[in-house]
């Protein structure tokens, strides 16, 4: 990095050094790793899903609109949008529940704060990595926990991960158990902020503990609530890893969320143009899943 | 859901959520007996009640990771065998570890993690704050719509540009290198909105001083509002490390040797020759597990505090 | 443990390799030197041949016992081995490590895929010369297997094996239902026509006590595939794929086939809805007496039944053909091959096909012919019985969306068992599996 100039902007004069002026300088490097990395890779991918590249030798040629208008019409692609918006919600709802539910006990200052703490947001430190091997041997069919534990209940074995009405929902479970810890803590640190001369007037009315959570806590809770839920959206439309590393979308395509599509046709079937064009179309989504959430908000703060 | 993500959720929630209340981090918190009072009220059986939930809670989630535990310290025969669950027939044993130990490309994949991570964490961390200072501090030419563009790219999932990153990466021939795992990583513009509205936060006259005692830009941002922003630096530099260290989707692509796979990519990625062997693949879960696990039983503080600031935009 | 000792030349992961690693990414990190420079600070030394395989399990032990075997052959070579999970997540990292140049020196690929990778430059070609030198020539190759190694007349592939898709049998049942010849070997006439086949397998239902035929497929990616495809092409029916499409295909015989199929996993006689694990167990239990499956599979059932028979896969349709598929070695595409390198990868190569005898008692039939030719292999049961089948091996067709572990044969396999579980009529499934191919062809070809 440049260690810019010493002067004040307002000693600089002159057109060149007002182009050069320090505050450019500052924002230079990240302006350069910016344009390297976002803007003009969000160019090339728009030109790419304009074209027929592809992983192999061979030169790109100019389609235009060609692969939007196949990707339209490709059922696989709308398929896979399904289940990325299906497992938003069958996510979405209980990491915000779950969350809220251990935050509101840990937060009642219990005994054994660290270990509530550790069990609950420690999954969250775990690589996808390990995440995905760790629950491929909780889900094993023969010997995993789960089976297991099931089948000496008497109530018979699940194909967790092969059963094509099962596997989401085991996807799901895996998510919510790896990541609830951050809503958790999110959720935590709102609750604190709670004055307590609310409870304490509360408390002075003559009310118990639940109607102090009905009409202290989660009211309080509801701007935090909502701004979870939007994160947690957004977050979850963008699911792959752990869908990959547990099912590889299987079995039959039935957990293959949007990203693994684009992973899939662009390096799996070479077609780099093709992929870039679905990337689009999810990112028009996103983008338009975001406006409406804003939108939204909007009208509620008003 | 990949953790960088966690990065744009960070300003996301900064442009849907006003600024909330400080966020105290949870360690700190008036006794304990006063606060279980103030939410649950005198009752007792309110108070065995949840105690008993939050221990049942406690016992589903922490389940998983005991089981990967337990299989990890038994033999490989044990391992497949569900009859032998608590009393392994061959006792409890190291094998597994030793054995993926001496395998040897788990220490590697740690090294590059750790490297990766770590250069991730130190660029972004430097690069963002410097252009947090400028979009806060001084006046240029274009700054006002920069910024507006750099808040815009938080929209931006990185999943849509594995694509083009790829294509880029091949056509400078950086594929399977250092550089192309690191570098479009350290791009965050999540992180630029944050610090910019730290140092907005800062009072104009500490810099004053200074620059009446002749002090430059630099030695302003370098001596001045660093040293002031440490715990947010902090901040940012765990939430930006755990980011880079638990990544998958982008090191899983543009990496296909072995030898320069991360710790995520390379577990999952490289199989044995001798087919699954549970108790060694629970044995390398755990390895990988370890380093982040034991930084939060040692840092916890600072790592609760950090997802508390930086997961929802800062102050 | 199941395995013994520690792999042989996994890679080696030195302190002096670890080094360089730090340095890389420390010249990363601190933004100094050339970004470019980074990754080839971990290059392996000269000696070192970096093979992809993906064999795991049985296979993987045996490839490493070869490569132990092979090294007195090459002297001053090291073979380092990494094994990726197998399927498209093995093809796919192949191609991006091939386009990015730095993929590994040599790698193993099925022979189906070769069309979706000779043309496409991810691959570059065998230097057939240097191979003869290394005493591995053409006329060691059975013709059926060679022929699909060439593109644009130069050599893409070396095979290292086929891997037929046969029948395997317990003899006791087999012999007390009528079914073994004199020689105690399969008689594949009780086998000949549908309808003897399925008698067959009443046969041996009432001779064990048990069932007759198992054949898992249920949620199979690649199972239904290849019992079709092999029956199909018993038929004579055409089978072409061109460019764009449509298919031309017998819709006739393909109904024929699909419902043979739904008559033999019929749930009475013979186990109706078996995954390919189940199906496995069922056979090495004795649940049933006969069991449709690679020849792969021979491991597992010589260890539940030392004597387990197994016969080339019988001719049910009139013509001879048994679906198989082929292990070979490619080379990854680099722009600019290090001569020497590339010849000692050759060198190595072939020190391994010598080694093929060790490959062969997992059941693959070496495809480099002085191994089965010799007296050691001549020894071994019952792989003899059915060496016979490399004679009439059919692949894949040769497209480059077809092969093992594409799409292609998971969007088959599902329509074949929509007719087998889900009892949609053999007619309606071969039109609906002509209508999926036709989805494939109308794609653009990558290449």
């Amino acid at each position: 990095m440049t260690s810019p100039p010493r002067v004040s902007p307002r000693s600089a004069s002159g057109q060149v050094r007002r182009l050069f002026s320090p505050g450019l300088l500052f924002a230079l490097p990240f302006l350069v790793l910016f344009a390297a990395f976002m803007i003009w890779p969000l160019g090339q991918g728009l030109w790419m899903s304009l074209t027929d590249t592809s992983l192999s030798a061979h030169a790109p040629s100019f389609v235009g609109l060609d692969n939007f208008t196949e990707a339209f019409k490709d059922a696989e692609m709308w398929r896979a949008l399904g289940h990325t918006l299906w497992f938003t919600v069958i996510s979405t709802v209980p990491l915000v529940v779950v969350a809220l539910g251990m935050a509101l006990l840990v937060h009642t200052g219990l005994p054994g704060q660290w270990v509530w703490r550790l069990a609950f947001f420690a999954p969250y430190l775990l690589p996808v990595g390990v995440i995905g091997l760790l629950w491929l041997w909780l889900y094993q069919p023969d010997l995993g926990l789960y089976n297991h534990l099931l089948d000496s209940l008497g109530l018979g074995t699940v194909g967790w991960l092969s059963e094509e009405s099962v596997a989401m929902w085991a996807i799901a479970l895996a998510t919510l158990w790896w990541t609830v810890g951050f809503n958790f803590l999110l959720y935590l640190a709102a609750l604190q902020s709670i004055p307590d001369h609310l409870y304490e007037a509360a408390a002075i009315d003559g009310a118990g503990g639940w109607r102090r959570l009905w009409s202290v806590t989660l009211p309080q809770l509801r701007r935090i609530t909502v701004v979870i839920t939007v994160l947690q959206i957004l977050a979850s439309l963008k699911v792959f890893d752990q869908v990959y590393l547990l099912t590889k979308g299987g079995p039959n395509g039935s957990t293959r969320p949007v990203v693994e599509y684009i992973y899939d046709v662009g390096f799996t079937g070479y077609r780099l143009g093709y992929a870039s064009a679905i990337s689009y179309i999810f990112f028009a989504l996103v983008v338009l899943a975001s406006a409406v959430q804003f939108l939204a908000l909007r009208r509620r703060e008003k | 859901m990949t953790s960088t993500d966690t990065g744009s959720r960070a300003a996301a929630a900064r442009q849907v959520a006003r600024p909330i209340r400080p966020l105290r981090p949870p360690m700190r918190r008036p006794q304990s007996r006063t606060r279980t009072n103030l939410t649950l009220g005198e009752s007792r059986t309110a108070r065995v009640l949840a105690l008993t939930a939050l221990t049942i809670g406690a016992l589903i989630w922490l389940l998983p990771m005991s089981w990967a535990l337990l299989t990890a310290f038994k033999s490989e025969a044990d391992a497949s065998d569900p009859l032998n669950w608590f009393w392994p027939e061959n006792g409890f044993t190291l094998e597994g570890f030793s054995a993926v130990w001496e395998r040897g490309d788990l220490p590697l994949w740690m090294l590059n993690s750790l490297l990766i991570a770590a250069a991730v964490t130190v660029i972004t961390v430097l690069v963002s704050a410097m252009a947090g200072y400028a979009f806060s501090r001084t006046r240029f030419a274009g700054r006002r719509w920069l910024f507006v563009l750099t808040v815009a790219a938080v929209l931006v999932p990185p999943q849509i540009l594995i694509v083009p990153w790829f294509q880029q990466m091949l056509s400078l021939h950086l594929l399977d290198t250092y550089a192309a795992v690191i570098l479009p990583q350290t791009v965050a513009p999540a992180m630029v909105f944050i610090l910019k509205k730290h140092f907005d936060s800062l009072p104009q006259e500490l810099e004053e001083a200074a620059r009446i005692d002749g002090a430059g830009h630099w030695r302003i941002f370098w001596s001045v509002l660093l040293p002031l922003s440490r715990p947010m630096l902090a901040a940012v530099a765990i939430f930006v490390f755990i980011g880079a260290w638990n990544n998958f989707l982008w090191p899983f692509v543009s990496t296909s040797d072995p030898s320069l796979m991360t710790l995520p990519v390379g577990i999952t990625a490289v199989k044995d020759a001798y087919g699954i062997q549970y108790a060694q693949s629970m044995a390398s879960a755990v390895l990988a597990a370890l380093p982040l696990v034991v930084v939060f039983v040692f840092f916890q503080r600072h790592i609760v505090k950090s997802v508390a600031t930086t997961g929802l935009g800062g102050q | 443990m199941t395995g013994s000792g520690a792999p042989v030349d996994r890679p080696a992961f030195t302190r002096r390799r670890a080094l360089a690693a730090a340095l890389g990414a420390g010249a990363a990190a601190l933004g100094t030197g050339t970004l470019s420079g980074c990754g080839n600070a971990l290059a392996s030394d000269d000696s070192t041949v970096r093979l992809w395989d993906l064999f795991q399990g049985a296979d993987g032990g045996l490839l490493n016992d070869m490569v132990r075997t092979a090294r007195p052959d090459m002297p001053g070579t090291k073979i380092e081995r990494t094994v990726l999970e197998w399927g498209t997540p093995y093809y796919t990292k192949l191609a991006m490590a091939s386009a990015g140049g730095r993929g590994p020196d040599v790698a193993v690929a099925h022979m189906s895929r070769l069309a979706g990778y000779a043309p496409t430059g991810l691959i570059d070609p065998w230097d057939t010369d240097a191979l003869a030198e290394f005493g591995v020539r053409r006329g060691d190759f059975a013709d059926a297997v060679w022929s699909r190694t060439q593109y644009e007349r130069k050599t893409y592939a070396i095979p290292l094996d086929t891997h037929p898709f046969i029948v395997f049998y317990d003899p006791k049942p087999a012999k007390k239902a009528g079914l073994l010849a004199a020689d105690g070997t399969l008689d594949a006439e009780a086998f000949s026509s549908p309808d003897r086949f399925l008698a067959a397998g009443r046969e041996l239902a009432k001779a064990s006590g048990k069932q007759g035929i198992a054949f898992g497929y249920v949620n199979d990616t690649a199972q239904g595939w290849r019992l079709f495809y092999g029956l199909y092409r018993q038929t004579g029916g055409v089978f072409e794929l061109p460019d764009g499409g449509p298919a031309k295909v017998d819709l006739d015989r393909i109904t024929e086939v699909i419902a043979f199929m739904a008559k033999l996993v019929d749930g009475k006689v013979n186990p109706g809805r078996l995954n390919y694990e189940s199906a496995v167990a069922a056979f090495a239990n004795g649940q049933t007496g006969m069991i449709l499956n690679g020849e792969w599979e021979l491991g597992t059932f010589k260890e539940a039944n030392d004597n387990v028979g197994a016969a080339p896969f019988p001719t049910v349709f009139g013509t001879p053909a048994v679906y198989a598929d082929a292990h070979a070695f490619v080379l990854p595409h680099r722009d600019s091959p290090d001569a020497d390198h590339r010849r000692r990868t050759h060198r190595a190569v072939a020190a391994l096909l010598k080694a093929g005898q060790i490959w062969a008692t997992a059941g693959h039939i070496p495809a480099y012919e002085p191994i089965t030719r010799t007296e050691e292999y001549g020894e071994l049961v019952p792989q003899t019985h059915y060496k016979t089948a490399a004679e009439h091996v059919v692949l894949d067709p040769s497209v480059w969306f077809a092969g093992a572990g594409s799409d292609f044969q998971n969007a088959v396999s599902q329509v074949i068992q929509q007719a087998l579980h889900d009892g949609l009529a053999p007619d309606r499934a071969a039109r609906a599996m002509v209508r999926r191919i036709n989805t494939f062809l109308a794609k653009p070809s990558p290449a």
